[in-house]
């Protein structure tokens, strides 16, 4: 049932003075939302370009939806959020709506003021607003991009970041967004979104792909790598003894927690510990961590 | 349906939980349909992967059946496999009270006077 994927990559590289993106391999599951995570300077911006055609100058072969060549379908089918003003500064939301209706066959200008609205712009003051994109906070540029991109009927979408400037809300109410945009789509619609802060939007991600240094370092459905780590926590005496054991450890004055690999589960035997199902996020950070230490 | 996100118990095996129960008390009949995936997992604010997780534990019970492109069905109960899921819940609330029990210090006579008494008051109620 998982097994269609809406991107696959190929020998992906692109090389930078003192850093490299270098991707061997890489399916991105169609039907589901996959976060890349990673820590600021991981490559995942860089990775997200190249994926939206923004930047061309990268070695290896991208396949979108599943062998589809014509580039003005795959322009039209995707829609990509990043941090970049790429509206004009001067453009008041109305004329963001009308250019957008000239770029992209299906932009729905009514969509795009309903989810202005949902998304607490005021709607009576935007048909009238005479204030220009610019001189929006970075909290109401984002709502804007947001709506602007979820006005027009895709099949995938790119989100470079999208959670980081909303406030707690507004992260929910874009959780439930992509959840909609995926129910819609019934198995063909995918969203592949940045972030570094995976807390958020845990409740959202189905499928996970951690990035350190501009490799992949690990990858899966949510619910698969959270039987693949366990979450272990102990008393001090048998710290020693875990630290040799856990993919990751921590120890306070109170006693020490990790993550183990649920292979080496067994090894623990006979210590004194208790052991939880660990969440997105506290594996990310161990798996963030292991591989900053490692380079 | 309740959800609880701190419960300790994940996610996917309280909304298997439910299903189940929904469907061995006869609510959820054969031949009917469960919620969409990508449905469910917007109304209960949960990804898709774990309420997809949820219906392949129901599978792998023989409880539902899924359809390519369909969804997944309830499927016929037999009442002997009936009494065996009952027997099997039975067993866990039990395993339960034992060691509940061991922490509190009461010995195993005592838990099962406890057992009788409460069968008693349960049956003059």
């Amino acid at each position: 049932m998982y097994k269609e994927s809406v991107i696959k990559i190929k020998d992906l590289s692109k090389k930078f003075k003192g850093f490299e993106l270098n991707i061997p391999s890489l399916d991105i599951p169609k039907g589901f939302a996959t976060a890349l995570i990673g820590e600021n300077g991981a490559g995942k911006s860089t990775f997200i370009n190249i994926l939206a055609g923004i930047r061309l100058d990268y070695k290896g072969t991208i396949d979108y939806f599943n062998g589809e060549k014509d580039e003005q379908l795959i322009r039209e089918n995707t829609g990509y959020t990043g941090p970049g003003n790429y509206f004009m500064p001067h453009w008041t939301i109305p004329q963001i709506a009308s250019a957008s209706g000239l770029l992209f066959e299906k932009f729905d200008k009514d969509k795009f003021y309903d989810i202005c609205n949902m998304l607490g712009i005021e709607i009576s003051g935007i048909k009238k607003n005479k204030k220009g994109f610019n001189k929006l906070s970075d909290g109401m540029k984002m709502k804007v991009i947001l709506a602007n991109v979820f006005a027009r009927e895709t099949k995938m979408l790119l989100l470079d970041e999208p959670a980081s400037p909303l406030d707690p809300l507004m992260r929910d109410k874009l959780c439930q967004m992509i959840r909609e945009y995926i129910e819609k789509g019934d198995g063909e619609n995918s969203v592949f979104f940045s972030t570094h802060n995976i807390t958020d939007m845990e409740n959202v991600t189905d499928y996970a792909i951690i990035m350190e240094k501009g490799k992949i370092v690990e990858q899966g459905f949510s619910e698969d790598l959270k039987e693949k780590y366990i979450l272990v926590k102990g008393d001090n005496e048998d710290a020693d003894i875990a630290k040799n054991i856990l993919f990751s450890f921590q120890k306070s004055s109170y006693g020490f927690e990790g993550l183990c690999l649920a292979e080496d589960a067994g090894k623990l035997a006979g210590l004194n510990i208790s052991k939880e199902v660990p969440g997105l996020s506290q594996i990310s950070i161990a798996v963030m961590k292991k591989y900053t230490k490692l380079a | 349906m309740r959800i609880m996100q701190n419960s300790g118990i994940p996610i996917y095996q309280q909304i298997a939980g439910q299903f189940q129960e929904d469907i061995l008390s006869g609510k959820l009949k054969q031949g009917e349909y469960l919620p969409s995936i990508r449905g469910l997992a917007k109304d209960l604010r949960i990804s898709v992967i774990t309420t997809m997780k949820a219906y392949e534990e129901l599978e792998k019970n023989g409880l539902v059946t899924a359809v390519q492109g369909k969804g997944y069905y309830v499927n016929a109960q037999d009442s002997e496999m009936l009494r065996e899921q009952h027997i099997r819940k039975m067993e866990e609330y039990l395993i339960n009270a034992i060691s509940a029990a061991k922490i509190a210090n009461v010995s195993n006579s005592e838990l099962i006077d406890i057992l009788k008494m409460l069968i008693e008051t349960e049956e003059n109620a």
